[in-house]
């Protein structure tokens, strides 16, 4: 996952290296999934989420649709 | 809880405390010194922690690559926290090493399509710096397929 200046930059960057489009996140919704992910990484009592479990914090986010689904 | 996955949460707490202290992971050696645990015990920590995708080994090796949101190879996505810093796998890593430290600090990348030097700082949980996007080019069910590409 890369950061770009803009969604225009994406898409040129896209284009040339023959790169689906994929998704594109703001500033805030890839901060905001950057906390929820990794807020409690160094809690001794941390276990990987279940695949049921990153699809409903990724649903809290807003992220859904087929590109965010975890089983295919 | 069994004894073995008692062992991994004190070695995958273990990792993560040392790669944020010493700004590159322990080798299983060196944790199985600090822990008291053979190497041999701990070499198979590590390698059942590689197996449920907690940590990533370096190809037919038992070196920590990452142990996300850390990565032991350098990549364009760098956190810092006061002088000190870590490379994260990507740009959702690198805010999380700032999430998972919950302190103030700053990314630095650059935008892959024309290089200009992108710095995003993160205080009192929000975030700020310079506007821009994140690109997923996988979707998530394919992330695991190349994790290094992903």
């Amino acid at each position: 996952m890369l950061f770009f200046r803009s969604e225009e930059h994406v898409v040129r960057w896209s284009r040339a290296q023959a790169v689906p489009s994929g998704a594109v996140l703001t500033r805030d919704q890839i901060w905001q999934l950057a906390s929820a992910w990794y807020g409690d990484r160094m809690e001794p009592g941390w276990r990987r989420r279940s695949p049921a479990e990153a699809q409903r914090l990724f649903a809290d986010l807003d992220l859904t649709g087929p590109f965010w689904q975890l089983s295919p | 809880v069994t004894a073995a996955s008692e062992l991994d949460r004190r070695v995958r707490l273990h990792i993560y405390e040392q790669f944020l202290e010493d700004g590159r992971p322990p080798t299983a050696a060196e944790t199985g010194s600090a822990l008291g645990l053979s190497n041999d015990e701990a070499v198979r920590s590590y390698h059942r922690l590689a197996d449920r995708r907690v940590i990533v080994l370096e190809p037919g090796t038992v070196d920590i690559w990452m142990a996300n949101p850390l990565s032991a190879r350098p990549t364009p996505f760098r956190a810092e926290v006061g002088a000190r810093w870590w490379y994260g796998t990507c740009i959702w890593d690198a805010l999380g090493i700032l999430a998972m430290v919950r302190v103030d600090g700053t990314v630095r990348t650059a935008c892959p399509d024309c290089d200009e030097p992108l710095v995003l700082t993160v205080s009192n949980s929000d975030i700020g710096g310079d506007p821009g996007v994140a690109h997923f080019a996988v979707p998530a069910a394919r992330w695991w397929d190349d994790i290094g590409y992903t």
